[in-house]
């Protein structure tokens, strides 16, 4: 990554209390709270003009569900981190700034739970199946074993 | 009606409902190619939105990764795809490969690009075929896939297998190349490259493609393009220079001189010439590779404990970048492994695309995607002013199609003007 670029990101990281860490080169991490995520992106897209959003990655971290979003531009990677507690997990949608950002969105809203505030097609179902059951946990939490979606969702095969 | 005679109806009454016994058909049934939904909202011909519904064949891949070993994750997120296979245990594999401190072999790098160029020729191919398919032009269909029938024979002699070529293991691939292979790669590439100089001779004068293509297919500016996430054709077809082997080159990408395709036309016929242009970019670069291959172990045995830490990796599919990320906590089983196919990522833009365009133009203009679900059976309609809702099968829709552009077609048995194959 430039100089240049990598300055212009950490003064604005450092308007919104945020923390910038290049563990390798060409991979640069910033943990951005959920206040900030939008303005900060909107930086990142229309300032810096990076606007390859490769996707939206969940994370269960325990008490936290990590949503990680990957931008590249050339040989660089910019991975945006924000976290939203498990227990309320609401988070900041930004499908007005990158309107390729809707489906992610829904997948994460899908496997996690997590409800993106401003995405207009949340409350329908990607990948889940229709006959999801509403009090099943989602799927990817380290939580929810597979046996008991099998057996919830009747896909349970007698063993003989 | 009470449940149980509305369930007995459902399942024409030959069976009795019960979990073991009842079989879902619709989307999801074998018997289709592939399943997958879409909703389109229509004002008289023209489409004002379509919603998508996929996840049909969603398996847990992602979920199951995380209880089973790294080296047996690489063998299954080969699986993910039965056409480009390669790439996604290429896409993993260098994703892992990222947080040990072992290096690929020179060899094994040149190998990888090798099997990498020949799937995408085989699946460009494919997806030309099925273009021809689409437009009502069968004969394009057959010539094509039997081209793509001497790419499976080179790759089953490389890796021994036509589909799921198991070839790549961490840091390095599984079997070396055959001896005295060369002479028959390169004859092979030449083939295909007058092949497809000859193919692109026929989108440009053949009058079913013509009419099927130019023009169609609502056109997007670069900026929307990039803001719609679209990767690979779908946004070197307007003209972006985006193409992760020149941007970012893995494997021997940065040995082997190329230059990417881009066009800036906009249409369905964009797609099609650039993707015919690339499979002669892609056979130059494996003849070039075959001839420039370094001697030298071809992999490195590495321990099966993968050290903590997060890393991702792109590669570029045939269909476009695909992502993969992975994060260890030092133990024998990824903490979580996720994938992002291009499919995904080009949805939003061919919704896009489809906007303004007439019902018939529906089949091209999905199948220019390069959609991973290709052939769209079963899809319902809604017209806005009647309120009239129907739904349709795939090839309900493909010959409405057919006969919306060539009313005649179905009472003349030999359409087609050109000559047989040269």
């Amino acid at each position: 990554m430039s100089e240049n670029l990598l300055e212009q990101l950490q003064t604005y990281a450092a308007q919104s209390n945020s923390k910038v860490s290049v563990p390798r080169k060409g991979e640069t991490f910033i943990d951005v709270d959920q206040g900030h995520i939008k303005e900060f992106i909107s930086h990142v897209v229309n300032d810096l003009r990076i606007l390859h959003l490769a996707t939206i990655t969940g994370l269960d971290l325990g008490e936290n569900i990590g949503i990680l979003y990957h931008f590249s531009q050339d040989k660089d990677t910019i991975q945006v981190r924000s976290t939203v507690p498990k227990a309320q997990s609401t988070a900041v949608s930004i499908v007005d700034i990158i309107p390729g950002a809707i489906l992610y969105e829904m997948e994460i809203h899908d496997m996690f739970g997590v409800t993106f505030t401003g995405n207009p097609w949340i409350n329908q179902k990607l990948l889940l199946p229709d006959n999801w059951p509403d009090d099943l946990p989602p799927p990817l939490l380290k939580t929810t074993k597979p046996a008991e979606i099998r057996k919830r969702l009747h896909l349970e095969v007698e063993r003989k | 009606m009470s449940d149980e005679s509305k369930r007995r109806e459902e399942t024409a009454g030959l069976m009795e409902f019960s979990v073991e016994n009842l079989v879902p058909f619709g989307p999801i049934h074998p018997a289709l190619k592939e399943p997958e939904y879409f909703k389109l909202i229509l004002e008289g011909e023209k489409i004002v939105q379509v919603i998508p519904r996929i996840g049909y064949v969603h398996r847990g891949l992602e979920k199951a990764a995380e209880s089973r070993p790294w080296v047996q994750n690489m063998y299954m997120f080969e699986r993910t795809c039965g056409i480009c296979s390669f790439v996604h245990s290429l896409c993993y594999g260098q994703a892992v490969e990222g947080l040990t401190i072992y290096e690929v072999p020179r060899r094994a790098k040149y190998i990888r690009l090798i099997i990498a160029e020949l799937e995408r020729i085989h699946s460009h191919l494919l997806w030309v075929g099925l273009m021809g398919h689409w437009a009502g032009f069968e004969t394009l269909f057959m010539w094509v896939w039997n081209d793509r029938e001497l790419i499976l024979d080179l790759v089953e002699a490389i890796s021994g297998n036509r589909v799921h070529k198991s070839m790549n293991a961490f840091c390095g691939v599984r079997r070396d190349m055959p001896e005295n292979m060369e002479d028959r790669i390169v004859e092979r590439m030449k083939f295909i490259t007058d092949r497809a100089h000859y193919y692109r001779e026929i989108i440009d004068t053949e009058e079913t493609m013509l009419a099927r293509t130019e023009n169609v297919g609502n056109k997007i500016n670069q900026e929307t393009a990039q803001k719609l996430c679209a990767v690979g054709p779908m946004a070197r077809y307007v003209g972006l220079r985006q193409d992760v082997r020149l941007t970012d080159p893995y494997a021997a990408y940065d040995e082997v001189p190329f230059d990417i395709v881009t066009r800036t036309e906009g249409d369905v016929r964009a797609l099609l010439r650039l993707r015919l242009d690339e499979l002669v970019v892609s056979a130059n670069m494996i003849s070039y590779a075959v001839k420039h291959i370094p001697e030298g172990p071809i992999r490195v045995k590495i321990a099966p404990i993968i050290p903590a830490g997060e890393h991702s990796s792109h590669c570029e599919a045939p269909r476009g970048e695909i992502f993969y990320y992975v994060k260890s906590t030092g133990g024998r089983t990824p903490d979580r492994v996720k994938s992002r196919q291009p499919t995904m990522a080009n949805i939003p833009a061919a919704l896009e695309l489809l906007k303004g365009q007439t019902l018939a133009d529906v089949p091209m203009v999905l199948t220019a995607i390069d959609p991973c679900f290709g052939c769209m059976d079963r899809m319902s309609f809604l017209e806005t002013e009647s309120q009239k809702q129907w739904t349709w099968s795939g090839e309900q829709l493909r010959q409405y199609g057919i006969k919306h552009y060539f009313p005649d077609r179905f009472n003349s048995p030999n359409p087609t003007k050109f000559k047989a194959v040269p």
